[in-house]
């Protein structure tokens, strides 16, 4: 998913809804180097200890099962994800 | 207040008054510990046997990048572990979750107890036991069951093990957990978690307000999550009255 050396990941968030069965529905692809590798989804007012924030809904390949915080904004989300994306 | 700890051993196995007498004499000195506070750590040597007079405690453990698992939580009547003093360190930690009245044990008195009462002894052996079957059914619950029954079961399990030391009225019973917490403990996240209870309150089961937890519904909710309280053990509780059955003459005061 990552190019090796100082290839940076290419991450693209396409808009999507999401059916979380609860009013969390706006969320967004997460897609690095051309790969589906997570979803994350916009917290909605209704009783969140933080709404606003973006929470990985699923994660794919080695984003799989971790559980994150809720991350405060997109740009957050993104940094994040390009971290644990890098090559180990 | 030592009353959680006798109604809980009297679930398990009738006691004479004596043995009663000399359960009191257990839990004279009980301090009171904050919620949120180590009352062992990881790593530490054990002496004591830790008693849970009121409250809830938890067992936990931290992993390298912080997340934290609750194993066990500790209500009221509850031991940390009975032969914890065998160990030479602490593989876990346990700590406060709401303000606790705790019981220091010293090894010596369990040891003399257990000598001089066979009755205490054999409930003390329940409750080690019983320890390990709620551990095996929670890892059921981790492994096998989805989001929403997996905390119905738990909310299903503390009504029945805070009924048998008292702490119950109406279906209602105090929940000092935060939705953290209940994360840390069911594997979930906090966003899952908090979906969950909306979940279960959008379908009329719990009603859950100023850290009090209602279940509306007790049977439903039992179906929801198909709670089968045999793990338990309890015999002194609207479930027990089977296991009464199933041991003639058992139920009677010894």
């Amino acid at each position: 998913m990552s190019e090796p050396g100082n290839v940076e990941t290419l991450i693209v968030l396409q808009p999507i809804a999401v059916d979380t069965a609860s009013p969390d529905r706006e969320g967004r692809l997460v897609i690095a180097n051309g790969l589906l590798v997570a979803v994350l989804v916009h917290l909605s007012e209704l009783g969140h200890e933080h709404p606003g924030r973006w929470f990985m809904e699923a994660g794919f390949g080695r984003l799989h099962g971790l559980r994150v915080p809720a991350f405060p904004n997109l740009e957050a989300a993104t940094r994040w994800l390009r971290r644990h994306l890098k090559p180990a | 207040m030592q009353q959680a700890l006798t109604r809980k051993l009297e679930s398990f196995e009738p006691l004479s008054d004596q043995a009663r007498w000399a359960l009191n004499g257990l839990v004279l000195k009980v301090r009171q510990v904050d919620a949120r506070q180590d009352l062992i750590q990881e790593g530490d040597k054990p002496d004591n046997v830790l008693l849970i007079l009121d409250g809830f405690a938890c067992r936990y453990k931290v992993l390298p990048d912080g997340q934290r698992q609750i194993m066990a939580l500790l209500v009221p009547g509850d031991f940390c572990d009975l032969n914890v003093f065998i160990l030479d360190e602490m593989d876990h930690s346990i700590g406060t979750i709401s303000t606790c009245q705790v019981v220091d044990i010293p090894r010596r008195a369990i040891d003399e107890i257990t000598v001089h009462h066979p009755s205490i002894a054999r409930a003390f052996w329940w409750c080690s036991l019983v320890d390990g079957a709620v551990l095996r059914e929670w890892l059921v619950n981790m492994g096998g069951r989805s989001p929403v029954q997996r905390i119905a079961h738990l909310l299903c399990e503390l009504l029945m093990r805070l009924e048998a030391v008292g702490r119950v009225t109406d279906n209602s019973y105090a929940f000092p957990l935060t939705q953290t917490e209940i994360a840390d403990t069911m594997g979930l996240s906090d966003v899952h978690v908090n979906r969950t209870l909306r979940e279960l309150r959008a379908l009329g089961l719990i009603h859950l307000k100023y850290r009090v937890l209602t279940i509306l519904d007790v049977e439903r909710l039992k179906a929801f999550c198909l709670f089968t309280p045999n793990y338990l053990h309890l015999r002194n509780t609207r479930w027990g009255e089977r296991r009464a059955l199933s041991w003639p003459g058992r139920a009677q005061e010894g």
